[in-house]
């Protein structure tokens, strides 16, 4: 690991997360362009994070949207007080 | 200012997403959908505070994030800080084992990604300190920007960057826990 590689992989998040400046997001890829090592790191957390995402999101039952709607309608309908 | 007439079209498209982020802070569907409904109940008789134009799904997430706190967590008010211990970057990566070539290190990296299923992932975000599970939440599940989370949980960006930090270690650590129970993990994985 170079000096290179720890200052990377403590933007790791921050650069996944594109909330770098400019400056340093271009430090951090001409790094993974050179370095096969960061590349295989970063890109494993990004598929993971990917992944997370997707198996994190949850089927909404169907009446749930429609009892919400009535709800709604009921408060407009009439308002507490 | 907003327009109430408006609020079903505008508010309503976010009512599933509401719905995700629901269920990993009540872990039950039936606390999920009261969770939800209150929001958009209290999100609606809000609504002409709400500034037009300005973030509406962030300004939803702040309502649910607030009605969560207030009904679910009454025993203890503002969350404390929670000892997480020391997780290493790379946690996860680093102990998927040695390999002979960048092949053989894929096949291994995909056999955990696609191994992990759904109540794996779900637990390890469940199990985290609430304190790191809503930074957590609003930035891997909705996408947020940092600047946006600090915003709906009323806390610095700092915070947020080093609670997400420690939030996201603490998950690959159990992700790892359940890669090796499901033996997705080659024998020589023990050890980074």
């Amino acid at each position: 690991m170079s000096r290179e590689c720890d200052e990377a992989l403590t933007d790791l998040y921050t650069y996944l997360d594109a909330e770098l400046d400019t400056a340093s997001n271009a430090k951090i890829k001409a790094h993974l362009d050179e370095c096969p090592g960061c590349e295989a790191s970063f890109d494993f957390e990004g598929r993971l994070r990917t992944v997370v995402k997707a198996r994190l999101n949850e089927d909404v039952p169907d009446s749930f949207v429609s009892k919400l709607k009535e709800a709604l309608a009921d408060e407009a309908d009439c308002p507490p007080e | 200012m907003a327009d109430q007439a408006n609020f079903e079209t505008d508010a309503l498209q976010y009512s599933r997403q509401l719905y995700s982020a629901a269920m990993r802070m009540t872990r039950n569907s039936a606390d999920a959908e009261d969770l939800v409904q209150e929001t958009y109940l209290k999100a609606y008789r809000a609504y002409h505070t709400f500034e037009a134009g300005t973030n509406l799904k962030a300004w939803l997430y702040r309502i649910l994030t607030n009605t969560y706190i207030n009904k679910y967590r009454k025993d203890s008010r503002r969350p404390t800080e929670v000892d997480l211990g020391t997780v290493e970057d790379l946690y996860l990566y680093r102990r998927l084992g040695s390999q002979e070539s960048a092949e053989a290190a894929r096949t291994t990296e995909d056999r955990v990604l696609d191994g992990l299923v759904e109540s794996d992932i779900k637990s390890a975000v469940e199990e985290l300190p609430e304190t790191f599970r809503m930074p957590v939440l609003l930035a891997d599940l909705e996408g947020f920007a940092y600047k946006e989370i600090a915003e709906i949980l009323d806390i610095p960006i700092g915070t947020v960057m080093s609670r997400l930090h420690r939030g996201r270690k603490a998950m690959q650590k159990r992700l790892w826990e359940f890669a090796k129970q499901r033996g997705l993990l080659p024998e020589d994985a023990e050890r980074p």
